[in-house]
């Protein structure tokens, strides 16, 4: 099961995601951590702890950094593992959510 | 009468469930129907497909289509999510697939045009979908495939060898407008199998939460070389029953197997729809 824990820095927020980012993490993102996030100017979130991704996951994290955009948040993404960032470059997700994200 | 739509808008719970749990099986029976269509048959081939849904109904998705130059256009799907909402874009993908398929040139130009008919939609809806589209030419024995995120076909070539096509790029259905696809083109020579899945089947999971993986399929597939294609789906869903024991079904499993016989291969009937009766 998906689970979160942020940091707060000033206007700055560190998520750290831990677990698979799936079907079962929709509530997660949609209903706690986006409403969350909105508020915030600039957020990285950590993939660090997330070992797996399937296509919902995906869907998710696009809906995730798409909302965040368009209330003009700043957000980039960091830590994430190879073998899921190989399935990220599949699917060309860097140019589907701007280059400038993954860092 | 008054009495009797007074209960057919207000029904009870339990009657609301039954009217629930029929309308699902409908619509099971509806995408089964559309889903497990008849598969083409090939002279001195053989081709295949089978999608087992996770739950009752589900958003894999596979289709063959046969062009008027004489190829048979592959496709196979994975839509995001599972259950009903993607089975309702799993049947937008089959619409967008089977109006392109007649129009494009190639997979390539298949994937753009079905990526023009659904972004507008799947932008709306938050969702994606992944899509491998492959044309077969029998003939030439070549096979030209372009991939919209999904995972590349799988080619058994013996007992000892299986390797999985030349990686191209992509982006999914629904991620950027108006992208265009890569295309290329390998041959496959007689007796070899060519594999198609979905990643239901590698993200498999078994009791200690371990996937399946594309090592265990690719060593079933190569440890059955030489079946025809029906053997070599069942083996494949065996190996993943084996492997998952009692763990129920987390994701769709979907496969197309094509398989080159000796001689040259003619495809004599299809599914591809009738449009003028």
């Amino acid at each position: 099961m998906l689970k979160y824990t942020t940091v707060e820095k000033n206007d700055f927020l560190l998520v750290s995601l831990e677990g698979d980012l799936d079907i079962e993490g929709t509530e997660v993102v949609n209903e706690e951590l986006i409403p969350e996030l909105v508020h915030y100017h600039s957020i990285n979130i950590s993939l660090e702890k997330v070992p797996f991704v399937d296509s919902s996951g995906m869907g998710l994290l696009i809906s995730l950094v798409n909302t965040l955009k368009e209330q003009n948040v700043k957000i980039t993404i960091s830590d994430v593992q190879d073998d899921v960032f190989e399935v990220f470059e599949l699917i060309q997700l860097p140019e589907i959510l701007g280059e400038e994200v993954f860092i | 009468m008054f009495r009797r739509e007074l209960s057919l808008n207000n029904p009870e719970p339990d009657n609301k469930t039954k009217t629930l749990e029929r309308e699902i099986k409908l619509a099971r029976n509806i995408q089964m129907k559309l889903l497990n269509g008849n598969n083409p048959k090939i002279e001195n081939g053989q081709i295949s497909g089978i999608s087992i849904p996770a739950r009752l109904i589900g958003g894999d998705y596979y289709d063959f289509y046969l062009l008027s130059n004489g190829k048979l256009r592959i496709v196979i799907g994975d839509v995001m999510g599972k259950g009903i909402p993607a089975a309702m874009l799993m049947i937008l993908t089959r619409g967008a697939f089977r109006s392109a398929a007649e129009s494009t040139k190639g997979p390539g130009e298949t994937l753009t045009a079905m990526n023009n008919a659904m972004y507008e939609d799947l932008r709306t809806l938050g969702s994606f979908v992944t899509v491998l589209c492959a044309d077969w030419d029998p003939c030439q024995r070549t096979l030209t495939y372009a991939s919209a995120g999904h995972n590349l076909p799988l080619v058994v070539k013996s007992i000892h060898e299986v390797f999985e096509a030349p990686k191209i790029k992509g982006v999914m259905l629904g991620g950027l407008p108006s992208t265009s696809y890569e295309e290329n083109s390998i041959k496959i020579e007689e007796e070899e199998l060519v594999f198609f899945y979905t990643d239901g089947i590698t993200e498999a999971l078994n009791q200690d939460g371990e996937m399946f993986r594309i090592d265990r399929l690719e060593e079933t597939l190569k440890k059955n070389y030489g079946l025809d294609v029906k053997e070599m789906e069942e083996s494949i869903t065996n190996s993943i029953d084996k492997f998952t024991e009692n763990v129920p079904q987390k994701d769709d499993i979907t496969m197309v197997l094509l398989k080159v016989n000796h001689d040259q291969t003619n495809i004599t009937s299809y599914n591809s729809p009738v449009i003028n009766p």
